[in-house]
């Protein structure tokens, strides 16, 4: 993607096509951000599209204040999830054909579900600070620094969230493995 | 070895795992002390990348994007809309109305005390846009921002013991822009202005990039800026009053957001104590945003 500062000016003057490329660039991310948060690929899918409406609305109130665009896009994304979660508190529905890549074959497609279905079913027993650390690191792919900009806090804070994220991870898997 | 420093060591092998694409076992060799503590945790964590295969379905990502293309096209066809155009039309007729000709009745009265929850809102809003359009002086739309600036952190609290994250942020922006507002006006005299006045043609100076402060308001149902103004040079507006005026009138809006600054700031922090976690971070952006900015404007009054 080029220089992100004047692509976002561009869009923060409704310029069509710097828009495009920031949705294009972050449209995937984000589903996966919220999908691993929420644990229901299909409300996902809603919730990234309200994040990118959100942020068409919103956007001309992003200043640069030395942290990237990016903390504030995930910062609407995890508003929106709290909000999500908030009025429904329900149950997991179970996942649908989106977690079969295009590549797979049936066996291969039914494995990889059984194994990202466990892993979103696992994320469900960590705190909201852990969950968000290893959905920004994992499925997100934001750096340390990256996170600590969008959670506000520190790189060691995370680092230490990041580790008992996956701790508790491992033991929830091991769980419900032997379930 | 502590806990921090196996932190360090965890991450970085995190990084070659999943970064740089370096094996399980490279990464162990690096640090055999450690290796048997790491293996189990390295493997759950690309058990958790694995996760991030999942994709939006074909369909639904054909259709997000049919969508959001059709929404950016009218935001853009409506970009050209002045401050009004944001507002509900009613709300906007209502408000100049109740200005001009009541000269602030009843309605504007309740309008004036009513918060994002009520009907009313979208009226007070519109009326606060008329009476900083109608507000001749600058010192007059200076008070102005500082006063609107104070309602919102007020709406703010409100806002935020009803648990309404979405509308703590957007109101934050608005307080934003109110206070960028007040360092605009009183920090850089002809400098553009968005959003206040009736269009007219900028003098020379106000094609000059736009300072740090200057960005636009949100495109929210309140305020879109309008066709940037400039104002004229340093003074000019003041309606001829003399140093001395000008310095006391100064000195009183600062005393005034001075005041302002530490009450608001209190009562973000006591919200901030008082409040359930969901709300807590658009507090903390609240409290930032209002921390700042009123440091700003009263820099900008020095």
């Amino acid at each position: 993607m080029q220089d992100e500062e004047s692509l976002v000016r561009r869009a923060q003057k409704h310029d069509q096509e710097a828009f495009a490329q920031i949705y294009e660039e972050y449209f995937d991310r984000i589903y996966r951000y919220i999908t691993f948060k929420i644990g229901d690929a299909v409300e996902a899918e809603d919730l990234t599209q309200q994040v990118f409406l959100n942020t068409l609305r919103s956007i001309s109130s992003f200043k640069w204040r030395g942290k990237p665009f990016s903390a504030w896009l995930y910062r609407i994304a995890h508003n929106q999830v709290v909000d999500y979660l908030r009025k429904k508190k329900k149950a997991v529905v179970p996942l649908e054909e989106n977690l079969a890549s295009a590549g797979d074959n049936p066996q291969q497609a039914a494995e990889r579900k059984l194994g990202i279905e466990r892993v979103l079913a696992a994320a469900r027993h960590l705190t909201d600070a852990q969950r968000e650390v290893i959905s920004l690191r994992f499925t997100s792919e934001l750096s340390i620094a990256q996170v600590a900009e969008v959670m506000g806090k520190s790189q060691g804070a995370v680092k230490a969230l990041q580790h008992s994220g996956i701790v508790a991870l491992r033991r929830a898997l091991s769980v419900t493995q032997n379930e | 070895m502590n806990k921090k420093e196996f932190d360090n060591i965890l991450n970085e092998c995190l990084e070659r795992l999943l970064v740089k694409g370096e094996s399980l076992e490279q990464c162990l060799q690096s640090y055999p002390e450690q290796a048997a503590e790491l293996k189990p945790l390295l493997e759950t964590a690309l058990a958790a990348r694995e996760a991030s295969t999942v994709q939006p379905r074909p369909d639904f990502r054909a259709r997000a994007r049919y969508q959001f293309q059709s929404a950016l096209k009218e935001m853009a066809a409506g970009k050209s809309r002045t401050s009004w155009g944001w507002f509900p039309r009613w709300a906007t007729v209502l408000a100049i109305v109740l200005v001009l000709v009541l000269g602030g009745g009843g309605t504007v009265f309740a309008a004036d005390g009513s918060m994002p929850d009520s009907p009313l809102y979208s009226v007070k809003l519109a009326t606060e846009q008329v009476r900083l359009t109608l507000t001749p002086s600058q010192m007059g739309k200076a008070r102005l921002c500082a006063e609107l600036a104070d309602r919102r952190v007020t709406e703010i609290a409100y806002m935020a013991n009803k648990g309404d994250v979405q509308q703590v942020e957007l109101i934050t922006e608005r307080l934003d822009e109110k206070l960028d507002l007040l360092v605009l006006i009183e920090g850089r005299g002809g400098v553009s202005l968005p959003g206040i006045l009736p269009a007219a043609p900028p003098p020379e100076e106000a094609a000059a990039p736009p300072a740090p402060t200057t960005t636009p308001p949100p495109p929210t149902e309140e305020a879109q800026p309008a066709p940037p103004v400039a104002i004229t040079g340093p003074g000019k507006g003041w309606g001829g009053r003399d140093a001395d005026d000008q310095n006391s009138n100064q000195a009183q809006l600062r005393n005034t957001l001075a005041s302002d600054a530490a009450s608001n700031r209190a009562v973000l922090r006591a919200a901030l104590d008082e409040m359930p976690e969901s709300v807590k971070p658009a507090l903390r952006r609240a409290l930032a945003v209002s921390e700042d900015g009123y440091e700003e404007a009263l820099d900008a009054l020095e």
